[in-house]
Order: structure tokens, then sequence, then C-alpha cells
């Protein structure tokens, strides 16, 4: 490897996101019995339902149509929430870092710059109550999946790399003129 | 509503924020906000001080919603104060066994100051004009 790649590559980090359980064999109460492609259509109707709930209540603000849209390499932000039990995976949910400065100062109804830690929490927050809206929607899922705690990476060179080995979900809606990125990777 | 003294319970001090504001934006007037980020320190702040009324989270680091309301059960200062939930938990389960450990009302985010309104003004003995 050249020096400078080399030296690319040492700055770089890598996370590695994986959400196994224990959870019950079978998976997915009502779902289990549909075929993927019913699946995924339904899955996807129903994360695009919860994040429209959650900008709409608590941010204040609603989320544009969604589009086709591939994922950016980096997203400024990205959070992320381990889903475990009958569903089991990681959701996430990535912008830029102006949205991001959006979405807080909305949240907070703050004029002034929002303090960096209060963006990442803010983040977390808007990850964990689109899972926590998304399962309380699928029939059956509310008592048979727990969520973990958020958490939220930052930066400009950083690499996602889900151990889910399902299939994924993604909608990407616009949030004032900007696309944001939110992503279910499911476990077979 | 007035002269209220309140505890918000939650690991994400953008949530406790809202919360606050939201009470405010419900109609009720206070005068003192205690915060904690977990259980842990949800009792600590109990042990030292008296309030009208408890809003925990469930999921939270060091100690959850609902082993903090079975713990404040043995807290003099929290005897007879209504603690209300809210969380992303949704589940049946969740709200029975907050229900049944001690919490008078359960709140699922997202949620607006009117249901804030709705399910917490009775617990203080008012009257949520409905």
């Amino acid at each position: 490897m050249e020096p400078d790649r080399r030296r690319e590559a040492s700055r770089q980090v890598h996370l590695i996101l994986s959400a196994k359980s224990s959870g019950r064999p079978g998976m997915t109460s009502r779902l289990a019995g549909l075929p993927p492609e019913e699946i995924r259509q339904k899955l996807t109707a129903v994360i695009e339902s919860a994040a429209r709930e959650i900008f709409e209540v608590m941010v204040g603000t609603p989320l544009g149509p969604a589009e086709e849209a591939t994922l950016p390499r980096v997203a400024d932000y990205t959070s992320m929430i381990g889903l475990a039990g009958d569903l089991c995976g990681v959701m996430s949910f990535r912008c830029s870092s102006n949205t991001a400065s959006q979405i807080a100062a909305l949240m907070l109804s703050s004029e002034d710059r929002v303090p960096e830690d209060c963006i990442r929490d803010a983040l977390g927050e808007i990850c964990n109550m689109i899972a926590g809206s998304f399962k309380a929607q699928v029939m059956g899922l509310a008592d048979q999946c727990m969520l973990s705690v958020p958490m939220v990476v930052s930066g400009k060179d950083y690499q996602l790399y889900p151990l889910a080995d399902g299939v994924r979900i993604q909608i990407s809606p616009s949030f004032e003129g900007a696309l944001v990125w939110i992503t279910l990777d499911l476990h077979s | 509503m007035s002269g209220l003294r309140v505890l918000i319970v939650d690991d994400s001090s953008v949530m406790r924020k809202i919360v606050d504001r939201s009470l405010r934006q419900a109609g009720l007037e206070l005068t003192e906000v205690l915060e904690a980020s977990n259980g842990v320190e949800a009792l600590a702040r109990m042990r030292e001080s008296r309030v009208d009324l408890i809003l925990s989270d469930i999921n939270m680091p060091s100690m959850d919603g609902l082993e903090l309301v079975r713990q404040l059960q043995a807290i003099d200062n929290a005897k007879g104060v209504p603690i209300v939930m809210i969380t992303t938990e949704a589940g049946e389960s969740h709200v029975v066994q907050a229900l049944s450990s001690g919490a008078r009302g359960y709140i699922r985010k997202p949620f607006s100051p009117d249901q804030i309104k709705e399910r917490i003004i009775p617990l203080l003995g008012g009257s949520n004009g409905a």
C-alpha cells in the first residue's frame, strides 16, 4: 500500500454493527409467513409512517416526499439503534451536518447555534423514537422486540459495516430541501 | 395550575428540555424543574428534595425507569407523588409493568402538549378542560 493510502486508511474509523439476540426462533410475529417482497413493502411503509410522525410531532417540520436515493459513502452524522427479539437488526438515521444542526435547533426551539453534544443527543433521540414508533406500528412487535440505547457517530471519514445478513430497507425523504436516510438492516 | 416542582428523568438532555417545554405549553406553571439522567441520579434527587410530579423515561443506563419506580416506593419524599412514564416503549407489557410498579400514567413518545395536558393535569387534581 502506498504511504499516503496507508496513512489515510489508518485514520479511518471502521464500525461493525451487529444486533443479535436469543429471541425465539421463527422471527417476526405476524410477518413470518409473508413473501419477502411483501415484508419489504410493509416495513418500508411503516418506517416512512414512523419517521413522518416523529418529524411532525417532535421536530415540528414535516418530511418531504421519499426519493429513490443511494446512501452517501459517509454522512456527517449517523445515529443507530439495535433491535433484538422477534425482529433483529439495526435501524439508522443519516444526515448532513447542516441538517443535523437544523433538526436539533428545531427540537430545542433554539435560534442560537446548538452545541455539538446536543446535536448528537437530538439525533440519537430521533432514531430512538423512529424505531419505537416503527415497532409500535408492526402488529405483535411492540412487546416482542427490544431497543438498545442509541449510538451516534459523527465525522467525515468512517465506514459502517452492518453485519445484518437479511434485507436492507431504506427510505430517503427530504428535510428542508436536503435528503436524510433512514435504513433498517435486518438479520435473516 | 401553578407553583409546581417537577423531576424529569431521561438520559437525553434534549428530551428533558422538550418535556419541560411541553409541560409549560400544557399550561403548567413550574417553579422548579429538577433533572436526572438515569434512575440512580433520580433517587439521589428524591432523597434530598420534594416534588409534585415525576416524569421518567424507561430505557436508561445505570437504572431504568421501571426499577426507579419500584425503588421510589421506599423514599419518603416520593410517597404520594404521581409518576408518569414517557417512553418510546409502547408494548402492553411495558404499560402493565409500569403501572403495576407504581406509575400513575404512561405517555408514548412522540407526544404533544395536548397529550401531556390530558394525561397529567388530572393526576395533579385539576381538570384538563376536556
